[in-house]
């Protein structure tokens, strides 16, 4: 004891044993610091502080945890009760919001307002381009707490994706602004691709998977123009470039190259499918990670002069999780009569899970990064305040595992995407059809079955959309030329 | 009295030094740290155009375009019988302009539509020519299924032709635009030629008319590359 008073008394009176740090610091934040009475008023308030941080943000749930009601609500097609808890959601978590309205989107288009659904991934969109751009503030935020403090910009593939939908939405209710959204698309995955070379490590690159649905749309809809064939079979190409496993482009190629886009007389329905139940993400430990970081801080605290917090709390990084399929497809009988299974043009879930370890690596420094930084805060924080006290120590120890046991992983993301974006072409004869449709497992029919009517145009395109997360149907099947539909 | 200007001194030299590290630090702060929400202006008819850095823009297709209607706007001055000859009556030739081709290595985008609106505009407003509307001409491949390539086939022109005076649209000359490109890679520079060619032919006789506008660009990773590539000693005497 009182070898420790005689510590305070020479920090106390600028003799030797004041720490170098501490001479380093403005003369009047140490006068400040150095004086005993103010020097316990700073411990108690820094510990306050961190015991405070904690305090609220240990046990918040994460985005995944919040969303899954409003999930398992969406798969077994109650979308009223889907939106009701997205809507709550939205009101409670405004970090998130994004996120959460693009699952309400999905939620109003399934249920048959594509128009909402088109204005609602307007708006998020519109929100994306913007957070493209980096916040100081944020950033240095988000290295004091977590990844959650920056404002969720979307994942590359959900940039693209919102694009080719408000194209399908557009096209489900006027298409006059479809041309427009497929030029965007184009766009957005130009700047994508762009970007991927400049900042992607050379490993990466080839696992960086591009979302053929935009380009596909595009081709349809030029083709539909009949003079812009050129542009069509550019589309179609990058598609079977991008998808090699999408036999049914190699037909829209060939036809776009030497055909025409319908015999005269008949017109073109696109059945498009959402099959499956999409990728969300989830918080992973780290291991090899945490396990470094232990080792670290055991060999600096037994080489400094204070202790740093033990490493308790992992390491946590998001990761992408893909449900399980129990479908494939969907049969299409047409007229009563079986015409084919419709084909994955984006695997959304294999999309999710490439980029998202494409991007790992970045994701573990950034939390090393950000773990060294508060163990260097709580270190800074004891030689600021000369820590002796062995008792004082722990507490500080204790608020800095606290600190660092409240980081949680970013596990936003559009949690309401399908697994798979099919599509089958089905060239009909002018008139009135009725088409039935049934999720398939291996080519065979498993499911219920359900009917729509649609009117085929001559020389025209007609849309068709339907939701199979599972093997039976959720919401609507939404045709652009609609008769009637029913099961 | 030392000691208190050495103190003044040290103040001076911790206040240039905090004050020389936040002029230097606001800047980068201020560009790289803060979101910006974006605006827009009306670009004034006299200013030039920006200039693509990745691919053709309107400097590039409004220069096409411009030579390249010039140019045959200058050569097709001479007056040539309508398709529905009154004697002795000169008329203007009936342009059926079918479609703009995209045959060089970059996507047109948005362009495309506005490059045949443009070419549409000028031949309206050349008096020796009356083109033909774009919607009956989008109407009438529709109703023959033909693709515009497609329409030098004998049968396939006159099952189109048919169609288009059936409408009371007829027509003596078919008109393509077409647009290639030519690339050059030196290192990290690229040198892009692009070609908008118009050809126009006249459905009676098969004979043709063509002519085209090149603008050259290039593109480079640096700033010196421009300067590396094209300077006075790279000229061609």
């Amino acid at each position: 004891m009182a070898e420790l008073q005689s510590v305070y008394a020479a920090d106390m009176s600028g003799l030797p044993g004041k720490s170098a740090s501490a001479q380093r610091l403005p003369t009047r934040v140490r006068v400040w610091a150095e004086s005993g009475r103010n020097r316990s008023y700073c411990q108690v308030a820094v510990l306050f502080g961190l015991l405070l941080h904690g305090f609220f943000l240990a046990g918040c749930a994460s985005h995944s945890h919040r969303v899954r009601d409003a999930r398992m609500a969406y798969y077994q097609g109650d979308l009223e009760h889907a939106g009701e808890l997205l809507r709550k959601a939205q009101k409670s978590h405004s970090g998130e919001r994004d996120c959460l309205i693009l699952d309400q989107a999905m939620v109003s288009l399934v249920g048959g307002d594509a128009a909402e659904a088109e204005r609602l991934l307007r708006e998020v969109r519109d929100r994306f381009d913007f957070l493209e751009q980096k916040s100081l503030g944020e950033s240095a935020l988000a290295l004091m707490t977590d990844d959650t403090a920056v404002a969720y910009g979307g994942e590359d593939y959900e940039k693209v994706l919102i694009r080719a939908l408000l194209a399908v939405c557009n096209l489900m209710h006027d298409g006059s602004d479809a041309i427009a959204y497929s030029l965007q698309v184009d766009q957005k995955q130009r700047e994508i691709l762009e970007r991927a070379q400049e900042t992607m490590p050379e490993e990466v690159k080839p696992a960086y998977r591009h979302v053929a649905l935009g380009a596909y749309l595009r081709g349809i809809l030029q083709e539909e123009s009949l003079t812009h064939y050129d542009d069509a079979s550019r589309s179609f190409g990058t598609v079977a470039n991008w998808e090699p496993e999408f036999e049914l482009v190699k037909y829209d190629l060939q036809r776009v190259q030497s055909g025409v886009h319908s015999a005269r007389g008949h017109g073109v329905v696109y059945m498009l499918a959402m099959v499956g139940r999409g990728p969300s993400k989830e918080e992973e430990v780290a291991e090899a990670t945490t396990v470094s970081l232990l080792i670290a801080d055991r060999i600096l605290t037994a080489t400094g002069k204070h202790s740093l917090p033990p490493t308790i709390a992992p390491v946590k990084i998001p990761r992408v999780v893909v449900p399980h399929c129990t479908i494939d497809s969907v049969a299409i009988d047409v007229d009563g009569r079986p015409f084919g299974l419709t084909q994955t043009v984006t695997d959304v879930g294999r999309l999710a899970w490439q980029q998202c370890e494409a991007s790992r690596n970045r994701r573990i420094a950034t939390a090393v990064v950000r773990r060294t930084l508060k163990k260097a805060a709580i270190y800074s924080v004891k030689e600021m305040t000369g820590v002796e006290s062995p008792l004082v120590n722990v507490a500080y120890d204790a608020a800095g595992v606290l600190w660092e046991a409240t980081e949680k992983a970013d596990t936003r993301g559009w949690t309401f995407l399908p697994a798979k974006f099919q599509v089958l072409r089905i060239e009909l004869p002018v008139g009135v059809h009725r088409l039935s449709l049934r999720s398939a497992w291996h080519g065979q029919p498993v499911g219920p079955s359900y009917q729509a009517d649609v009117e085929v145009i001559d020389g025209r395109n007609t849309y068709m959309l339907a939701t199979f997360p599972d093997a039976r149907l959720v919401g609507k099947i939404l045709t652009s030329n609609a008769v009637n539909s029913r099961q | 009295m030392s000691g208190e200007s050495e103190g003044c001194s040290m103040k001076r030299r911790e206040f240039l030094r905090w004050g020389l590290t936040a002029v230097t630090a606001a800047p980068l702060v201020w560009s790289s740290g803060c979101r910006f929400h974006q605006f827009g202006h009306v670009v004034e008819g006299d200013q030039s155009d920006m200039v693509g850095s990745h691919a053709a823009g309107a400097e590039t297709y409004n220069a096409l375009i411009d030579e390249s209607m010039a140019k045959l706007l200058g050569r097709q001055e001479a007056a040539c019988l309508p398709a529905a000859y009154s004697e002795g009556a000169l008329g203007p030739k009936r342009i059926c302009f079918v479609c703009v081709e995209n045959c060089s290595i970059e996507e047109m985008g948005d362009f495309k539509e506005q490059v045949y609106e443009q070419i549409d505009t000028q031949i309206l407003q050349a008096p020796m020519f009356e083109p033909i509307n774009r919607r009956f001409v989008d109407a009438a491949l529709r109703e023959t299924r033909l693709r515009p390539d497609a329409l030098f086939l004998p049968e396939n022109m006159r099952m189109f032709s048919a169609v288009l005076e059936q409408q009371g649209q007829p027509f003596d000359y078919l008109l393509y635009a077409k647009l290639t490109s030519g690339t050059t890679e030196k290192n990290h520079s690229t040198q892009r030629d692009y070609l908008l060619t118009l050809e126009m032919i006249d459905v009676h006789t098969g004979r043709y008319d063509k002519e085209s506008a090149k603008v050259r660009k290039g593109y480079h990773k640096t700033r010196v590359g421009k300067w590396r590539n094209y300077n006075p000693f790279t000229r061609r005497i």
